[in-house]
């Protein structure tokens, strides 16, 4: 970062002075933001005022930009908490730039669920990470969809929190799934915390992980569109296909192996848009199964490897395996399970007997 | 004459003999002639035959097509034509199809309706309220011991589990009622307040919050009287989810002090949302609102 245009902090008007690492932490998260964004995220985080905005002129080079904004911050005394929604505010724009993972509360058997109430669980989450350490800074911002995002900044009992390293956690709150991204250490606190908060009983990660949190929200809630065996399929939405333009002298010949194809993937796929996934995870303990001649593995040891599959948008290249011809229709159950098991990660031992499904979590 | 004198000159039986054979031939091609005439009347008749009979198998053919030769026939006959049977046939099915069709769109219409699948029985729940039909959820049930849920379509926060843990093994028959219940309310609730927020918002300030389960709900709203506008608050708390009218209605008036009416009108919009549905309740304000515009 350029040392250069760093100028005396302090407003001297009113004698405040602005914490120098505060400062370089809201001028670095303006750096991160796109300049075309830049303007609508500075509104929607309603710290300066209007005139304060006017003033800012976006076409200068983005070093400017942020030394601007951190002068205007000055003018406002602006501290940890308003930087700390700034860049939640980043985040919560830019979500695929972090990777999620999917935690599930869970309840013991015959508990009552009680209404939660908002103020009730950041009253007592707060408390219950503040008790157990001191240094920590904790933002909670809460969004039209229910969902409540909260950013945890960790320190440790001798040093202050460290701002660039921030955990973010996304809760509904009639929900039992927890969003969590960006956590490095501290797990069992957290834990912790969202347990006594949210009154559950026990919090356990699940196998999902990925970039897109809207995708993770669609497979745990449900949201995406499954298919059910049913009489009366729903209105399929018309989707714009342009006819195609078949020339009549051309036969088809492997037309109902095609038509199969696809009427096997839907069943299998249903009609909508997949959730968006970046990797299917596979760990094997199988046995090696090779000819008897081979006998590269004497001793009878499982054969551990990993087989990653990984892709943009892995389930919509499930999707179009088969009817590319790539694969066969059906694909592997392994394969096709992940939204409806909602997991990614994989573990498989050898197959117990002939009849039972060898695909066995962790 | 010359003819004969010669003759007569080498004798009168060689003339005898030459006129016999002379007599001979022309008897001949008399007979041939007349064999040929016959041939020719006897073909000229069959070709007559040949054309009556074509003109009766035409008539037979042009009848039959008009159906004509059943009713010629009479009662009696039992052969039908292929073409007919096959018709009946088809509109047999056709009225079947239809049949069924309209049987099962009567159980689907009914709410809970069910196809029996490979392993057990996807039932399929649809809610519904006031005359609007509403979304539909999916149960996909494995029948075994102990019954189990193999797929579902229901969100995350209606109390799946708890209903199934209750009712599942015991009575599906109230599970899947209380399952009803469940979604039918969870879909009312929130569909009163799309209305609200599509139709009313005009007299909504700021955004409408509500909850997943739609049984929280925070709104203010401007209420005129005294020829003054005044702003309220609603909270709508849904206690019972199987219910889809708010077991209590907390209604605050932000304005600084407030006067006895105020207090009493709070107090009658509490009662009003607790027993009229919500886009109803505002349905009347506008009402009211409209014929004050009037009267003034």
């Amino acid at each position: 970062m350029a040392a250069s245009g760093r100028r005396l902090r302090g407003d001297p008007e009113s004698g405040f002075t602005m914490d120098e690492t505060v400062a370089e932490y809201i001028r670095r998260t303006v750096l991160k933001i796109p300049r075309r964004e830049i303007m609508e995220m500075l509104t929607i985080w309603d710290f300066l005022s209007k005139t304060q905005l006017q003033t800012i002129n976006v076409h200068h080079t983005k070093e400017r930009i942020s030394q601007e904004v951190v002068t205007l911050c000055e003018e406002n005394c602006a501290g940890i908490k308003q930087a700390a929604i700034l860049d939640m505010i980043y985040n919560h724009t830019y979500p695929n730039k972090k990777v999620w993972t999917v935690y599930q509360m869970t309840r013991v058997a015959g508990e009552e669920t009680d209404s939660l109430n908002l103020a009730d669980f950041k009253y007592k989450f707060k408390r219950s990470l503040q008790t157990a350490l001191k240094n920590v800074t904790i933002n909670f911002r809460e969004y039209e969809d229910n969902a409540l995002w909260i950013r945890i900044a960790w320190g440790t009992q001798y040093t202050k929190p460290n701002q660039y390293k921030a955990t973010y956690i996304v809760y509904h709150l009639q929900t039992p799934y927890v969003f969590i991204s960006s956590l490095r250490s501290n797990l069992p606190l957290l834990c912790q915390a969202l347990v006594h908060a949210s009154n559950y009983h026990d919090i356990h990660e699940m196998e999902l992980r990925s970039r897109c949190l809207d995708s993770l929200k669609d497979i745990v809630f449900k949201r995406y569109s499954q298919t059910f065996q049913t009489y009366h399929p729903r209105p399929l939405q018309e989707r714009n296909v342009a006819p195609e333009k078949v020339d009549p002298r051309i036969i088809q010949e492997n037309k109902r192996e095609k038509e199969r194809i696809q009427r096997v993937n839907q069943e299998v796929f249903g009609n909508g848009l997949q959730p968006k996934i970046e990797f299917a995870q596979y760990k094997l303990e199988t046995m090696f199964k090779g000819e008897p001649e081979m006998d590269i593995l004497t001793e009878k040891e499982p054969f551990r490897c990993v087989v990653k599959f990984s892709s943009p948008h892995l389930l919509e290249a499930l999707k179009s395996l088969a009817p590319a011809g790539m694969a066969d229709a059906p694909l592997s159950p392994l394969l096709t399970c992940i939204p409806q098991k909602a997991r990614n990660y994989f573990k498989i031992k050898e197959r117990k007997d002939i009849l039972s499904a060898s695909c066995l979590g962790s | 004459m010359e003819e004969a004198t010669a003759y007569l000159r080498d004798g009168v039986l060689s003339h005898l003999e030459k006129l016999e054979a002379h007599a001979r031939t022309l008897a001949l091609k008399q007979e041939e002639t007349q064999q040929q005439q016959e041939k020719l009347a006897r073909l000229r008749a069959r070709v007559q035959e040949l054309r009556l009979q074509r003109d009766e198998l035409q008539t037979k053919v042009n009848l039959q097509q008009v159906g004509l030769i059943r009713q010629e026939r009479g009662t009696g006959s039992n052969v039908e034509p292929i073409q007919a049977v096959e018709a009946r046939g088809k509109a047999l099915l056709k009225w079947e199809v239809e049949n069924v069709k309209s049987m099962l769109q009567a159980f689907h219409l009914t709410g809970i309706s069910g196809k029996l699948t490979k392993q057990g029985v996807c039932f399929c729940i649809s809610t519904a309220y006031e005359r609007t039909y509403l979304d539909s959820y999916y149960l996909d049930l494995l029948i075994q011991q102990p019954v189990q849920i193999r797929h579902h379509s229901v969100p995350i926060f209606i109390p799946l589990e708890e209903i199934a843990k209750k009712y599942l093994q015991t009575d599906i028959k109230r599970f899947l009622a209380m399952l009803s219940d469940h979604l039918n309310a969870y879909a009312g609730r929130k569909y009163q307040a799309d209305q609200l927020q599509e139709h009313f918002s005009a007299f909504l300030e700021g955004t409408l919050q509500r909850n997943l389960l739609q049984n929280v709900l925070l709104f203010n709203y401007d209420v005129e009287t005294e020829s003054k506008t005044f702003p309220f608050r609603a909270k709508l708390v849904y206690g019972d989810v199987t219910r889809c009218l708010p077991t209590e209605a907390i209604i605050t008036c932000k304005a600084g002090d407030v006067s006895a009416s105020l207090l009493e009108k709070t107090a009658a919009h509490s009662n009003l949302f607790c027993h009229t549905a919500l886009h109803k309740a505002f349905d009347s304000f506008k009402r009211a609102a409209e014929r004050l515009e009037q009267t003034a």
